[in-house]
């Protein structure tokens, strides 16, 4: 784990905690796994509680849930998959397909379209070589089209993975995914 | 109050009549009591959870500002519920316009035409346009377990079957998945459900969304014929309505009945009965003539057999009786019995898995899978693992389906073999008769369940043939011999079964109704009368 997290705030971090990559086994069988289940447990009264931060937790590793994710996290926390699976698809913050390592949602909802946001969108897409949901073929990002991102003061938003960009223009969109793929982007 | 339990109860005003009830009740259920159902989806009374989420069963309440869902609106002193105001009637019609916004109108290919709670409710809102502009939106269908199809643009998630499987069956596996406008009924991406129960959710479907596959576009709901009757699948006796099309039947569907199986009954149930329609049946009586079985009227076989009984005379012998027979068949067959003094009565009942549904504890897949082998217990049948493969030289009656593993020279050394059966086995070949009688579908009668409950079932089909019900068919041999009037009517019968055997005194016809009633003394005294 990148970061020593209290008990008190896991699931509740604004940003990512767990750095990407894959679980090496199953994943509560994991040091990383097993940790952050018990730190969660200890905040709700029973398991089922507990469901919401766990499956941020594995969304923050892999970048999205899978099918065999939910089985695995429905047999922790002692609820049936199919209980997970309507829960994951429920919430749209949770990613039911792989998405690259940067997931940038455009907002184009009411100010964002008065200030440019679809022309942003065409621009992020154009510069990334994707069409919306996609990978780019360098596997760095992945651009979809939000509804409203409540930040309506600072159009255009965007959403990049839990941050949030704001007052974005057509015209910085190269340099913000300059910033990004070099991994510079300042927090 | 002699028992110490006091039940509080209050009175409210529906519609301008007044009703009283117990306190606690909902006023959907109260509105019900005076004649007035309040449209409802989510709504089901067999279904503990009430989330009120359909909107459709908001009323009126005299002195309230907003509208209230009478689902889990209780009742109280003094309330005056408007069921049919403006206001209620204007929101009733939003949210049926909402509904039919993504609706795909299919009616023509629905199974649930004219079955549909959609069509009847989109029917008296009377709304002749739509003012929707943007074209609908279409999801398609997905399969939710071997034998049910889900329909996901007639659905208007009202989470019906959801809850069933959660609160009913508690097998937390069929979900809403997605939200909003996008939200559709599934389970686990690559698991089917694969519940005993799971039929139900077909039948809470208040939509055409949730179909049995193997009734897809086989019958409209107003061609077919609904007859009350009782699943004839294991010894619980789950009420059920028979629905049949040109003497088909092609479905069947649980018939509430809160001292069984409540609103619901098993897939093996519903499947099993089906399987009535198929296989070759016994259609004209036979009699032995030489080496050969003649076919023959009734007339000449009923003389033909009283006339080879009273040639063997009162002699012992031994009867095998299958638990499929109703109640009257066993009591005129007792009758035959005494008159040839035979004691030696052997039933045999196939058993398989069990099932249960949680939340309803008498409603089970019971290891019996015979309808009537309580009753035959009570006339004093012994239980056997096997049919005896060897006949001694004494007369032998065979009735019911039994006989198709028994050997080839089953009841060959029998001096008298009257066989009556629905079908024609190898083994009833060895028959002097064969009488062919009806399946419990094609004629009126009573089984008695597990419990000692004796509940009507009704003739759904016509009989195949010149074939009738066993009762009749023994009460002429009866009759013949000089022992009995002619039973040609089912009351008769079953006043036949109420003189002759003790455990049915008091019974009646007409007052057993259509929910049945316990045996003499209900359940418990009755296992004393049971030889064990």
């Amino acid at each position: 784990m990148s970061r020593e997290i209290h008990p008190a705030v896991v699931g509740a971090q604004p940003f990512q905690t767990a750095e990407r990559g894959q679980f090496d086994g199953p994943i509560f069988k994991t040091k990383e796994g097993r940790l952050r289940l018990e730190m969660a447990l200890t905040r709700y009264p029973d398991k089922r509680a507990a469901l919401l931060p766990i499956l941020h937790f594995v969304q923050e590793k892999k970048g999205w849930i899978e099918t065999s994710d939910m089985e695995e996290v429905a047999e922790a926390l002692e609820v049936t998959p199919a209980y997970v699976h309507s829960i994951v698809s429920f919430y749209t913050m949770y990613n039911q397909h792989p998405v690259g390592k940067h997931l940038i949602q455009v907002c184009t909802n009411i100010s964002c379209h008065l200030n440019k946001g679809d022309e942003v969108l065409e621009c992020f897409l154009e510069e990334t070589d994707t069409r919306q949901g996609e990978i780019s073929s360098d596997g760095e990002f992945t651009v979809i089209e939000a509804e409203c991102l409540g930040a309506c003061g600072f159009a255009t938003v965007v959403q990049v993975n839990d941050r949030y960009l704001e007052g974005v223009t057509p015209e910085n969109v190269s340099n913000i995914l300059d910033e990004l793929r070099a991994g510079s982007h300042k927090r | 109050m002699s028992n110490g339990e006091h039940q509080n109860t209050v009175t409210l005003t529906v519609d301008g009549v007044d009703v009283t009830v117990p306190e606690g009740t909902r006023v959907i259920e109260a509105a019900e009591r005076v004649g007035v159902v309040v449209p409802r989806y989510c709504y089901h009374p067999g279904i503990p959870t009430r989330p009120a989420q359909c909107r459709m069963c908001l009323v009126e309440v005299e002195g309230r500002p907003k509208l209230e869902p009478s689902c889990t609106l209780q009742a109280e002193d003094g309330m005056v519920v408007l069921t049919a105001s403006k206001t209620a009637e204007d929101a009733r019609q939003a949210v049926i316009e909402f509904l039919l916004v993504n609706h795909p109108l299919d009616c023509p290919i629905c199974d649930a035409a004219g079955q549909c709670m959609l069509q009847d409710f989109a029917y008296v809102t009377n709304q002749l346009e739509s003012r929707m502009d943007e074209p609908k939106q279409i999801m398609g269908r997905d399969r939710i377990s071997d034998d049910i199809l889900y329909f996901a643009d007639r659905c208007i998630i009202c989470t019906r079957c959801v809850r069933f499987m959660r609160d009913v069956a508690h097998d937390d596996a069929l979900i809403v998945a997605e939200r909003g406008h996008k939200s559709y009924i599934d389970t686990f991406p690559g698991r089917e459900l694969n519940n005993p129960f799971q039929g139900n959710i077909v039948d809470v479907c208040p939509v055409g969304a949730l179909v049995h596959e193997d009734f897809v576009f086989k019958a409209r709901a107003w061609d077919m014929d609904a007859t009350a009757s009782v699943c004839p699948g294991c010894s619980t006796g789950c009420n059920v309505t028979i629905d049949t099309k040109e003497n088909q039947i092609v479905r069947m569907k649980p018939r509430h009945n809160s001292k069984v199986n409540s609103y619901w009954m098993c897939d093996y149930g519903r499947k099993h009965l089906v399987m009535t329609n198929r296989g070759v049946r016994a259609e004209v009586p036979m009699i032995r003539d030489g080496d050969k079985l003649r076919a023959t009227d009734w007339e000449t076989a009923i003389s033909w057999v009283a006339r080879q009984m009273e040639i063997v005379g009162h002699e012992t012998g031994s009867a095998v009786i299958s638990p499929q027979m109703s109640n009257e068949d066993l009591s005129l067959l007792w009758s035959l019995l005494n008159w040839l003094q035979i004691e030696k009565v052997e039933f045999q009942v196939s058993s398989g898995e069990t099932a249960s549904l949680p939340s309803v504890p008498k409603l089970k897949l019971r290891a019996d899978r015979a309808p009537n082998a309580f009753g035959l217990e009570l006339f004093g049948a012994e239980r056997v693992q096997h049919l005896s493969s060897e006949t001694p030289e004494s007369p032998l009656v065979v009735m019911g389906d039994l006989l198709q593993d028994a050997p080839e020279k089953f009841g060959m050394g029998a001096s008298f073999f009257l066989y009556l059966g629905t079908r024609l086995p190898e083994a009833a070949r060895n028959a002097h008769a064969i009488l062919p009688v009806v399946t419990f579908a094609e004629m009126d009668g009573t089984f008695t369940n597990f419990e000692g409950r004796v509940q009507r079932f009704h003739q759904a089909l016509n009989p195949p043939g010149i074939a009738r019900p066993g009762w009749m068919v023994l009460s002429r041999i009866l009759a013949e011999l000089g022992t009995g009037d002619v039973i040609s009517d089912v009351r008769s019968a079953f006043d036949h079964l109420v003189k002759n055997e003790q455990a049915f005194e008091g019974l009646s016809w007409d007052g057993i109704g259509l929910k049945g009633a316990p045996v003499r003394g209900g359940h418990e005294e009755v296992k004393n009368l049971v030889p064990s």
